[in-house]
């Protein structure tokens, strides 16, 4: 974050912001089996840095949830522990992408109703 | 392996005692700092992993990251009945306690307050400890409501001045300085007074204004040590009105209300046989006595009560404070 934004007090919103986004990236992600670490890296070829700390548990409660799925890979010499989506978790994300792009509609019809937003 | 890994690991294992996931989740963390030690330029070394523990982030923090979906301990909802329930129930507490030493006997409401018979010193190192144990009933049964889950309305009844609607003193700086100052000057007059009449006399109470003449009110004993006591009561409030001009903070009342508490435990405990002057209790005690014991008693307890009261206003608000600034 750069220090105009820090100053605006964007920090804090935009960690609000990303807590439902990164649960449509992942979901998004996961159509191809992915471990936690390559998903870190995805994200940032990608310009969108995730907090590492902050993905790890949001798998875990995905998983529990049913939405994901998940299978240690022990055939290399480190071991790594694999996602992919479940049917309950595409049916999640497309609701999820549905509420999104809503959104996403409201505020672009405000933007051309108010031309200084 | 490295140390600082284990060690690392073994940190947030400590954070996650008594999760039935905790292995996995640490497996993970494991698996993912080594992956991110290994990408980095040159060989795999303790400096790598240090830089892949430190971008994971504190071990606390790591740790509260998989716990925070957990039900808070108090919901924000009751958060502030913690407070609410707490001063009720020790200002019940504390007014009890007073009973008990005047009584001198032990109380029991029970389940909810057992107060043994004790001294007035008894007394001031049973409030503390009472304070501790109203803060932790209420939170206990917060705490139990909050994990049922349900939606329950507590009540609380309206006193005209809840404790919510305390409004902040005024800003009017110097007005409100200046009558600290009048405030601070009277009652310096009043206590060198005090003084003066109890170097000359041994008491400052008397039945009539002939200086020339002075009959005391109270025999010798009790008169010297009521005196003593209501000089150092308006010492107390002298020196916390001159305190006051340095400084605002609500410790000064706190800690000139339990001073003042503690004189009017003192005042309590002296016995009221013998209290007035030969002369006087010839003329008074057979007609008024008993009535002019209960009326002392019960006005003293009165004025230990809304002391009580006050000193409780200030911890909650100093309490309140030191929680905003916590979070």
């Amino acid at each position: 974050m750069n220090p105009k934004e820090e100053q605006l007090g964007i920090g804090s919103l935009e960690t609000e912001m990303n807590r439902g986004f990164l649960h449509i990236l992942v979901l998004s992600l996961l159509e191809k089996d992915m471990y936690g670490y390559s998903m870190v890296k995805h994200m940032e070829s990608l310009g969108y840095k995730v907090e590492e700390n902050t993905l790890y548990p949001l798998l875990r409660r995905l998983e529990k949830n049913g939405w994901i799925a998940s299978k240690w890979d022990l055939t290399e010499d480190r071991p790594r522990k694999f996602y992919a989506i479940t049917a309950q978790g595409r049916a999640l994300r497309a609701g999820l992408l549905d509420v999104w792009k809503n959104q996403n509609r409201v505020l672009d019809e405000i933007t051309k109703e108010t031309p200084h937003v | 392996m490295s140390d600082k890994l284990e060690a690392y690991l073994e940190e947030i294992s400590h954070y996650l005692a008594g999760r039935a996931e905790r292995e996995e989740i640490l497996s993970e963390i494991r698996s993912h700092i080594m992956e991110k030690a290994a990408e980095g330029p040159g060989e795999f070394t303790d400096a790598a992993i240090e830089r892949a523990i430190a971008s994971f982030g504190p071990a606390r923090k790591v740790a509260e990251r998989y716990l925070d979906e957990s039900r808070p301990i108090i919901a924000p909802a009751y958060k502030r009945y913690l407070v609410r329930y707490t001063s009720l129930l020790f200002a019940l507490h504390a007014a009890l306690t007073v009973l008990a030493v005047v009584l001198k006997k032990e109380l029991i409401v029970f389940p909810l307050l057992y107060i043994p018979r004790v001294s007035v010193i008894g007394a001031l190192m049973y409030l503390p400890a009472a304070f501790l144990t109203d803060l932790g009933a209420v939170a206990l049964v917060l705490y139990f409501i909050t994990q049922s889950g349900k939606d329950i309305q507590l009540p609380w009844p309206k006193f005209g001045v809840d404790l919510d609607e305390i409004k902040p003193r005024p800003k009017r700086f110097w007005l409100s300085r200046i009558a600290t100052a009048v405030g601070a000057v009277v009652m310096l007059a009043i206590t060198d007074f005090a003084l003066y009449l109890f170097a000359r006399h041994q008491t400052i109470f008397f039945v009539n204004m002939d200086w020339t003449d002075p009959r005391p009110l109270f025999s010798p004993g009790a008169g010297r040590r009521l005196s003593l006591i209501v000089i150092a009561m308006f010492a107390t409030t002298t020196l916390s009105l001159l305190v006051k001009l340095l400084t605002r903070s609500r410790w000064v009342d706190i800690v000139s209300n339990v001073v003042s508490l503690a004189l009017i435990g003192l005042v309590l405990t002296q016995p009221f046989d013998n209290l007035f002057a030969p002369e006087i209790a010839g003329k008074i005690l057979p007609k008024l006595g008993p009535w002019l014991k209960y009326t002392i008693l019960y006005s003293l307890l009165f004025v230990a009560l809304m002391i009580s009261i006050d000193l409780i206003k200030h911890i909650v608000i100093i309490s309140r404070r030191k929680l905003r600034s916590i979070r």
